[in-house]
């Protein structure tokens, strides 16, 4: 393919739009040398942020455009990235890191998929975000909290971000697309005044636009998080039915995306499941990677190298299903790519990552159903810090808060639940799903799962 | 990396032209190199190049800012970000095109030859490291980044230098465990490689672990250790933004004595053996040493430009060149005392001596601080004994400095494990230098075992 076939003629065109071109050209023309297949990709983001605390207001505007040169020979791949005005040595530069790079096999540039649409249009700047959107989400969240927090909580510092980025790929075996995608974020460090004391906590929400972003759900987690630990007595110790929050299961459920990144941890997997003899989790349990999952915070059409994304089932009713491939995965395990090949900027290289990694809730029951099943049990509410999660020696720990449950109704208020043991024994454990599948923002992407139910687990 | 103030004369006139009566700001201009390795126990993997440059204008107005950013760091950039904060601000600027820019082909073999010394010292460091890597399973990124920053005022263009750091962050797993690992070293040259060599060995030597102990305990933190825990525990604490909303439980309590008499602790930018070091904070304002603590009574606040206008301290910083500043700690320096190591486990007697520290995390408005610990090891009858797997340290801020044991080791070594600071979702380098100390009743409770 010749730069002409990428994109048309580029002549007339401002320096920077011509920069696409002159790269892809000067890339192919490896292909006569030591370089057996380019790669060449440009980013071009608008972001705008919206921050207020005690000190006043912040308005951030960033406009940004990158671009990233990938050339591979025999299984070694160089990469180098740069903004404009350093993108016409981006080639000479890839070439010279291309010996120093290890082979790896499998390596190589992504080529069309069967049916794949092509289509490779000149890059526009992304669309400007839209402030009195992000504007009203600080309204909207204020409002929320107050509500959900009887007026004991307050904001201590809030960023409401929202952008938009358009990409477009070209590779020398034929991969010609363009793409754009939306983001939005509310990040607040909110703070409760209990009997107790006072308690801050820092909450996040993400989603591919501003009016997806769950407002009245991050206010009531908000205002749970920093009331909880001040209100709630000690958990008691003994074995109880858990009842695990979507929030809690999604943080901790989200620490095994790792797990299916492509064959890094087949050794690992093959040890907890005796070569595939045993089951990786209750029949109960499917999880899954899909953008656009609803609810889930990613919406993307490709990933990083180009490829059309879709729903990978990795767990199947509690088996080992499939892995989340990048093109180089894909080419060893002999399978088409998954569209899991993540750029978490332009200036790193793709690697395998999530998009809204899941707990399917099909088949799944009304939370309330859940809880009707519990005469003695403990529900977690809300996590009180990051979950500890070892997964090389199969064990996990959260402190949690939330309400003890007793012939199906929520009786007192707890804090300090720790949930901890064998992540594999409480994986195999679950009995039942919720069908409110939820998400958090976890594992580079989004995390997601429905409430949890754990029969007699056993509490420390 | 050092053109940054090439057109210093014209972009000084351009910032002057934009401010208007009751404003302040500035202009930070950033390029920033970083090259990437991935390495194993067999070696270095994959390796990746990266050049970034940018531009922002900061406009302060009452209590609002306004920052505009834009790709680059050269005379179009600047006009770009003016232009673009003309328009959120109403203004309109006359901006006559730049004068050609030098090239910014870069000297591309310079560079390469230099990578290539790089790739061989950190080769040469894994190799040592990992001699024996039986049994161990390994991966690491390991980073050096170049950063280039200066920032134009209406008054001065001032370079804030250029920094260079490596950077190790990843997972040593043998079989029953992974550990996380994470470096940083502002040294230069091998003796960075040597560094990271010797955290990597030590990291992975194999030790035979008990669970450890819960509840409260007197622990002996080592100077990596308690380098986290200063970090931790008081400088978050003493952070000026947020102040005007009632503050962390330090700030509340300036000029209270909450420490043994003798403990000294200052951010000290200028101290440029450590990663958190610059001249020049990221607003252009002069670094200034700060006590925080002096002879055991809380003393100061770090301040930027936003929370002490003027009067700031030079703790402006920001992670790159898109965030606007925020009040941040530099390298956090403890004042050494007498003790050896033996009369500090002397005066512990029973309960645990910490090595390292992978992660902390403080609750200003509580005071509730958490470290997670990697290396420990059981201290009975004032003698260190078996190692511990892995927990949790928790305690609170004013107990424990009240805690404090008045005596404190004899050296204030750099805390090598104090990596990159994340403070909202904005990472920067910080560094730390702190003797040994014994903090009592601190809580213990175990990780995953």
């Amino acid at each position: 393919m010749t730069a002409a076939a990428t994109s048309g003629s580029s002549t007339g065109l401002p320096r920077e739009d011509r920069l696409f071109d002159e790269l892809f050209a000067a890339a192919s023309e490896g292909e006569r040398g030591p370089v057996s297949g380019a790669e060449v990709y440009e980013r071009r983001g608008s972001v705008l942020s919206l921050s207020e605390d005690e000190d006043g207001l912040r308005v951030e505007e960033s406009i940004e455009r990158g671009f990233a040169v990938r050339l591979f020979h025999s299984g070694r791949v160089g990469f180098a990235a740069s903004g404009p005005s350093e993108a016409p040595g981006l080639v000479r530069r890839a070439r010279g890191l291309l010996p120093r790079s290890r082979a790896r096999r499998g390596a190589r540039p992504a080529s069309p998929l069967a049916g794949e649409p092509q289509g490779l249009s000149p890059l526009p700047p992304p669309p400007g975000p839209d402030e009195a959107r992000a504007d009203d989400l600080r309204t909207a969240f204020r409002r929320a909290l107050a509500e959900a927090g009887h007026g004991t909580v307050v904001v201590r510092e809030m960023t409401v971000t929202v952008g938009q980025r358009r990409e477009r790929i070209a590779t020398t075996s034929g991969r010609a697309a363009s793409w754009g995608t939306g983001a939005a974020s509310l990040v607040a460090t909110v703070v409760g005044r209990g009997p107790t004391g006072r308690f801050s906590a820092r909450v996040l929400a993400t989603a591919s636009a501003p009016e997806r972003i769950p407002i009245a759900r991050l206010a009531r987690l908000a205002a749970d998080r920093v009331l909880l630990p001040t209100q709630g007595r000690q958990a008691p110790s003994g074995r109880f039915d858990l009842l695990v929050d979507p929030h809690v299961a999604a943080h901790l459920l989200g620490r095994l995306a790792s797990l299916f990144f492509g064959d890094s941890e087949e050794a690992l997997l093959d040890a907890r499941t005796r070569g595939g003899r045993d089951p990786f989790a209750a029949t109960v349990l499917t999880l899954a990677d899909a953008p656009g999952a609803p609810g889930g915070p990613v919406d993307t059409a490709r990933d990083g190298e180009g490829t059309p994304q879709g729903r990978t089932v990795l767990v199947a009713d509690g088996r080992l299903a499939a892995r989340l491939t990048d093109v180089a995965a894909a080419a060893r395990a002999g399978v088409p790519p998954s569209g899991n090949a993540v750029r978490r900027s332009w200036t790193e290289p793709p690697a395998i990552g999530v998009t809204n990694f899941h707990v399917d809730p099909a088949g799944g029951v009304s939370p309330l159903d859940l809880l009707g099943r519990v005469s003695r049990g403990v529900y977690a509410a809300v996590l009180l810090e990051r979950p500890d999660v070892d997964l090389q020696a199969d064990r996990f720990r959260a402190v949690t808060a939330g309400w003890a449950v007793e012939r199906g109704r929520a009786s007192a208020k707890l804090s300090g639940i720790v949930l901890e043991g064998r992540l594999s024994e409480f994986l195999r454990s679950i009995s039942a799903l919720g069908d409110d599948l939820k998400f958090v923002a976890g594992a580079g992407g989004g995390v997601g799962s429905p409430t949890l139910l754990v029969p007699r687990w056993k509490l420390p | 990396m050092d053109d940054l103030l090439e057109d210093a004369e014209d972009a000084v006139r351009l910032v002057r032209g934009t401010l208007r009566r009751g404003e302040t700001g500035e202009v930070l201009r950033e390029r920033r190199r970083t090259l990437s390795w991935t390495a194993t126990e067999a070696g270095l993997g994959s390796v990746h190049a990266a050049t970034e440059g940018g531009t922002a204008i900061r406009i302060r107005r009452s209590r609002e800012l306004l920052l505009v950013a834009r790709s680059g760091a050269g005379p179009e950039a600047l006009r770009e970000v003016l232009r673009g904060a003309a328009r959120r601000t109403g203004g309109s600027p006359f901006l006559k095109a730049p004068r050609p820019s030098r090239a910014e082909e870069s000297s591309a073999r310079g560079e390469e030859a230099r990578d290539e010394e790089t790739a061989a010292l950190l080769s040469a460091a894994l190799s040592h490291a990992f001699h024996d890597p039986r049994g161990l399973s390994v991966s690491l990124v390991v980073r050096r980044v170049s950063t280039a920053r200066a920032v134009i005022s209406s008054r001065a263009a001032v370079p804030c230098g250029m920094s260079e750091r490596l950077e190790a962050t990843g997972t040593l797993s043998r079989p029953g465990g992974r550990r996380p690992f994470s470096f940083q070293s502002s040294r230069r040259g091998a003796d960075a490689f040597e560094a990271l060599s010797a955290a990597l060995a030590e990291a992975a030597r194999p030790r035979t672990v008990l669970p450890p102990p819960s509840g409260p305990l007197d622990v002996v933190l080592s100077p990596a250790a308690s380098a986290v825990f200063w970090h931790e525990a008081v400088g978050h604490m003493l952070e000026a933004d947020g102040v005007s909303g009632g503050g962390s439980v330090l700030a509340r309590v300036v000029g209270a004595a909450v420490a043994p008499p003798g403990i000294d602790v200052w951010d000290e930018p200028s101290r440029d053996d450590l990663p958190g070091a610059y001249a020049y904070d990221d607003e252009g304002t002069l670094a200034e040493a700060v006590p925080l603590v002096e002879d055991g009574v809380v003393r100061g606040l770090l301040t930027d430009r936003r929370s002490a206008g003027a009067e700031s301290n030079g703790h402006g910083r920001a992670a790159d060149w898109r965030e606007a500043p925020r009040t941040r700690m530099s390298n956090l320096v403890v004042r050494p005392g007498a003790a050896t190591a033996d009369d500090l486990l002397e005066r512990c007697g029973e309960g645990l001596v910490v090595h390292a520290v992978s992660a902390g995390a403080a609750d200003p408005e509580s005071g509730r601080f958490y470290l997670v610990v990697e290396e420990a090891q059981l201290v009975r009858r004032s003698r260190a004994g078996p190692n511990v797997s892995r927990f949790v340290l928790s305690g609170d801020v004013l107990a424990a400095l009240s805690g404090l044991d008045p005596e404190r080791g004899d050296t204030a070594a750099p805390g090598t494990g104090l990596s990159i600071c994340v403070k909202g979702s904005s990472a920067l380098a910080v560094g730390g230098a702190a003797p040994s100390v014994l903090v009592r009743g601190l809580v213990a409770r175990g990780a995953p075992q």
